[in-house]
This record gives structure tokens, sequence and C-alpha cells, in this order.
């Protein structure tokens, strides 16, 4: 659909949602799918469970609901039910001619946003439409959207938005529950909250990345995971928001357009200080900083605005002599901060990589160019930080996430503000973390895996301007987790106590909010 | 001619042939679906006969599967329900009770008995649909909102 289509449909809303319905039975398919038109949605119907998720991978945004019977001769209803979930994060219902409460169970603990049983009646069609809106998943192109209401995953733009409200909430509510985007379905059981803590995280991301993102199946992970009383609805919703954030730091990544100087200045600077320089407005989205240099070193950064430390080290490593432009104070996000460095001397050498790494370090953690551009606060222990933004993130996540269906957006805002609060307040905290000395073979390490993760972090970059602190606090735990799997893999986690090296870069995600 | 359409769609109620989801059916029936009951009784005689034949095998080959059978006529159960055809269901039930509790015998009754509703059933609706396309499109009667 066109933008214009969009803003139409959602004036319109909920008219002309779009369904996607999924039945077996060629009888129950025809009849389900005059009641959705009736109920004036627009529907396309398929009877095999594979066409289905074809339809859905080919698209994500064409469809707003999916429907979907349980038994179908080709897949599991509630295996669609979960890779829909994971993959798409749709809301997804289930119908059934089963009213067997294990089977509605079943499909609430799969992630089911509601479970109607056959023959479907017509004034249950009729409301089926709140669970788009509960998801967040109405898109919205204009800044006035109802409240939770903008996840707009579809665009940075909204994604925007979307963190910009997640923030807002955050910053206005406790670190607890997130209420923007939570999507509570009233009708699941509240189940025991998992707290996924740093070691359960790492366990996880471990998994994850040795399967590789494609086979990153629930099963799968909580297998290799090997955890006691974890169960794979944990597993499932809290790679359900994992996805959803790497999801973002893609998107994100792709809106890099900054690079900072103050990236390189940073580097140069091993104060921490400069981090709460670089606090900038976020608004602005990419500022050019630094000298084209940036941009294409940026762009490594970039990607990694603030999870993606890796990838910028890598860069930062190059750019360093020319770390001293002037800080870009207007630098908005942190992750610009080490993106400027790559920039800003490309002939760096390895050597100077790893200088840069410790600087970069600084750097990412700072991120916030405005202060006192050159001097980064070696105190500034994003690494600190970002560990706990990870377990408050893991925190915030499972205690906002019993059910499967919900969104994601609030951990990551918590986290974000988690962050930014911490990097705020520590700013010496990181040096502790990092004295270079010792650092420096962590942040070898460091570099590898962002040598190695730099692929990703294009992939992950985060658009830092764009993100409101939520998001980059999604941003955030993601790239936590994904420098956590790197760096778990490089075994440089054994030269950090927690916060590795690769989570002080989150740091300067905090400074894009 | 109409109230004979009327009558014989009445009389199928009475009977206990159809239930209110076939009303329900009929309530979606409009000018952009002029002939959407029709339709959906077609898909679904099409579609049981298919799971019938499917049973029927799975019954002569005798081995009794049953959670097999349960399977199918779960389906054919969920396909009946939604069109109404209400003695169907009431014999699916009682066939998939027979699969739970592993009666064979049981199952080969009821699913005689299954067969035999589902073509009465079939006979009477293609009658009913017949006289309906005779008596024009307005004939079908609706229930009152």
């Amino acid at each position: 659909m066109t933008v214009e289509q969009d803003i139409e449909a959602l004036d319109q809303f909920p008219v002309g949602m779009r369904v996607l319905a999924v039945d077996d039975d060629q009888t129950c398919l025809r009849i389900l799918q005059t009641l959705l038109h009736r109920c004036q949605y627009h529907v396309t119907t398929t009877n095999q469970a594979q066409t289905a998720l074809e339809l859905l991978r080919e698209n994500k945004n064409r469809f707003d609901l999916v429907i979907s019977d349980v038994d179908m001769p080709d897949m599991d209803g509630f295996k669609l039910l979960e890779l829909v979930g994971l993959e798409m994060d749709l809301p997804v219902i289930m119908l059934s001619a089963h009213s067997d409460p294990k089977y509605v169970m079943k499909g609430v603990k799969h992630g089911a946003c509601d479970y109607l049983l056959k023959p479907v009646r017509i004034e249950e069609l009729k409301n089926i439409w709140q669970h788009v809106v509960r998801k967040g998943k109405l898109k919205k192109k204009t800044s006035s959207v109802s409240n939770g209401g903008e996840y707009g995953g579809d665009s940075d733009h909204n994604g925007v938005r979307a963190n910009r409200k997640r923030k807002d909430q955050f910053e206005e509510e406790a670190e607890e529950e997130e209420r923007g985007n939570e999507n509570d379905d009233p009708t699941a059981p509240k189940k025991p909250r998992v707290v996924w803590t740093r070691e359960l995280h790492n366990k996880f991301l471990v998994a994850v990345d040795h399967l590789g993102v494609k086979e990153a199946v629930p099963k799968k992970i909580l297998d290799m995971m090997n955890v006691d009383k974890l169960t794979r609805e944990n597993v499932a919703s809290h790679l359900q928001k994992f996805r959803v954030a790497l999801k973002k730091i893609t998107d994100e990544a792709n809106q890099q357009a900054n690079m900072a100087a103050i990236d390189s200045h940073f580097m140069q600077m091993s104060s921490l200080k400069g981090f709460g320089s670089f606090h900038h407005n976020h608004h602005h989205h990419h500022r050019q900083i630094g000298s084209g240099q940036y941009h294409n070193g940026a762009t490594a950064m970039r990607h990694y605005p603030s999870n993606m430390t890796l990838g910028r080290l890598d860069s930062l490593a190059g750019r360093f002599p020319n770390v001293s432009s002037s800080l870009p104070r207007n630098h908005n996000d942190g992750g610009y901060i080490l993106q400027g460095l790559p920039m800003a001397s490309p002939s760096l050498t390895s050597q100077q990589s790893s200088l840069m790494a410790s600087p970069s370090n600084l750097l990412l953690l700072n991120g916030q160019p405005q202060t006192s551009p050159p001097s980064l606060n070696p105190g500034f222990s994003p690494r600190f930080d970002i560990n706990k933004r990870l377990d408050q993130w893991s925190n915030a996540a499972l205690s906002t996430n019993i059910p499967q269906s919900d969104v994601h957006s609030k951990p990551d805002a918590l986290e974000w503000n988690l962050l930014n609060s911490n990097l705020d307040t520590n700013p010496t905290t990181f040096c502790t973390n990092t004295d270079f000395g010792s650092s420096n073979a962590a942040q070898a390490n460091c570099f590898e895996i962002q040598r190695r993760e730099h692929g990703i972090e294009e992939g992950l970059c985060m658009g830092q301007q764009k993100q409101q602190s939520g998001f980059m606090a999604s941003d955030a735990g993601s790239l936590n987790d994904i420098v956590n799997s790197i760096m778990t893999k490089e075994e440089s986690q054994a030269e950090f106590s927690e916060g590795d090296l690769g989570f002080g870069w989150f740091s300067p995600l905090r400074t894009c909010i | 001619m109409q109230r004979q359409v009327a009558l014989v769609k009445q009389s199928l109620f009475d009977q206990g042939y159809l239930d209110e989801q076939f009303m329900e059916l009929e309530d979606l029936q409009d000018d952009a679906n002029p002939n959407f009951v029709e339709e959906v009784a077609t898909l679904y005689f099409k579609d049981s006969a298919r799971l019938i034949n499917n049973i029927d095998q799975a019954l002569e080959r005798g081995s009794f599967d049953f959670n097999r059978l349960d399977s199918y006529m779960h389906q054919f159960k969920g396909s009946s329900t939604s069109i109404g055809a209400s003695k169907v269901k009431t014999e699916c039930t009682m066939f998939r009770e027979y699969c739970r509790a592993g009666n064979a015998e049981g199952c080969l009754r009821t699913f005689q008995q299954l067969k035999k509703e589902h073509a009465t059933l079939r006979k009477k609706l293609e009658h009913y649909f017949q006289m309906a396309r005779q008596a024009g499109p307005k004939e079908t009667a609706r229930r009152p909102k």
C-alpha cells in the first residue's frame, strides 16, 4: 500500500484491516471469508499454512492480523502461530472446533492473541481488530497516534515515533511495567515470570549465535541453553523481542547518515566525560559531523549505533588520527561517536585500532558529543551500564512479557532509560573496566569481534538519530545481546567482569536518546 | 412458490437437520453474495464426501487407527458445524466418543448412521436450493433482524 493508502486505511480502521485467513477446510474458510468481509475487513485466504507463511514472509506489512485454524494437515496451527509471532510479530487468532481448555491454553502459550471456537460468529469477528491495536501494530504515518498505537514496524519513521513514545512512557513510569505498547491479553493467564539475567541472556545469545539467526527456534535454543525451569515459551517470547530489537537495529542502521567527528574525537579522549556532551538532542537525524570520511566509516559505525560497538570500534580504529576534529557536539547519537572515529583516520593501522579501541569504547559510551567533546570520560563505564541495562531489559522484558504477544518496545525503552541514567551518573565507572592496559587485549578482541560483526552491524545499524531513547534501549539491548554473543565467542568476555567492552559501546546508544 | 420454499426450509429446521448456524449463513447472503449459502453447501458436500471416503477406507482396512479416525471426524464435525448440519454433527460427536473409547463396532455403526444422515441432508438441501432458485432470489426468507 502506498503511504496515502495506508493513511486512509488507518483513518478508517478497523475498516479495511487486512486479514490473512488460514484454514484447510474449504467450507469453513469460505464462511470465514464472508464473515470477515461482512466486518469490512480486507481478506486474503489460503488453505495451506505453508502458503500463508510465504505470503507473510514476502511482505510482512501486507497484513495486520492472521486468523488460523489449529488442525491443518501441512502444518500444526500452533507452529504457524509461533512462527508468525516470531518472524512477523503479527497478532494471530486461533480458530478451532476444539473447545478443550488444553488447546486454548496451548494457543495462548504459543502466543495467540485470541482463541475462537468454531463455528465462528460474526459478533466475535467484529472485535478482532482490537488485537491489532493492542499489539501496537496500528501503523500511523502521522504523529497523532493513539497511545501505544504506533508501532510502525515497517518504517523507521514510525519506529522513531514509537520509540519516542516508549521513551516518554518510560520516563514517566518506573522501570517496571511498560504500558505503552504493552500487549496484555486479558485472557492470557499469568505465567510465572522468568528473569532473564545476564547469565541467562548470555546463554540465550550463545545459543542463538550458535544456531544462526535462521535456525534459532525456541526449541533448539531451549535445548542448547539447558536451563532448568525455562520453558520453550519463555525462550520464544524472549526471542521474539530479540528479533524485534534486531530488526529495529537493522532499520536504524540504514538510517545512519551521521558520522560524527565526535566519535573520532572521543576516541582520542579517553575521558568519558565527553559523554555528557554527546547527549545532544537526538532528534536530529544524522548530522554530518565529520568529514565525508565519516560517511564510510560511519556507515559501519552507524550500523551500530549503540549496540554494535564492535563494528564501530572497527571503523573507529581506522579513524583514529582524525579524531581530533572537533567533536560534533551536535552529534546526536552516541553511536556516532564511534562512527566518526573510523572516518577520521582511514589510515589507522591495526595498532591504532587497538588504540582506538580503548577510546572508542569510551566513545561509545559517551556518545555525547555535546559537553566536552574531546574529553571522553574514562570513568564512564558503559559496560556496567550495559550490563545493568541488559539485566534491566531482561527484567523489564520478563516482567512485561508474560504473554507472548507482548510488544517488545517496553523492555527496550526500559533499557534505554536505564542506560541513559547509568551513563549520566557514572561516568567514571567505565574507566575501571576499561583501563587501557588490560582492555587493550579485550579491545583487540572487541575489534575482532567488531570486524566480524561488522557485517552484522551493518544490518543492525540503528538510526540513532531517529531513535528515541526507548528505541535505543531496545537496540542497546539487542546489541548487547549481539555483542554478548560475539564476545562470548571471542572469549573476550573472560576479560570483562560483566560489561564486555561491547557493552560499553552500548552507551553511545544512549546518547541517541 | 415462495411459501413452499419457506415451508421446506422450516421443516428442515424443525426436523433438526439444520440449526441456527444455517441461519447465520443465510444472513451473510446478500447482493454481493447472492448464492452464498448454496456455494457453501456445495463446498461442504464436496469436502465431506472426500472425508467420508477417507474414513470408509480407513474402516475397511480394519486397522482402526482411532487417532486417525478421530482426526478425520474432528474435521468433519468442524465443517458440519459450520454449515449447521445438526444431525450430521451429532453423529460425528458420537463417532468420536466411540473412537476415544476404542470401540470399533460402535464406530462402524455410528459411521453408517452418519453416512445416512449426510446423504439425507444432501438430498434435502439440494431440493431446497432448487426450489429457492426457481422461486427467485428474493424468496429466500431472512430472519428478521
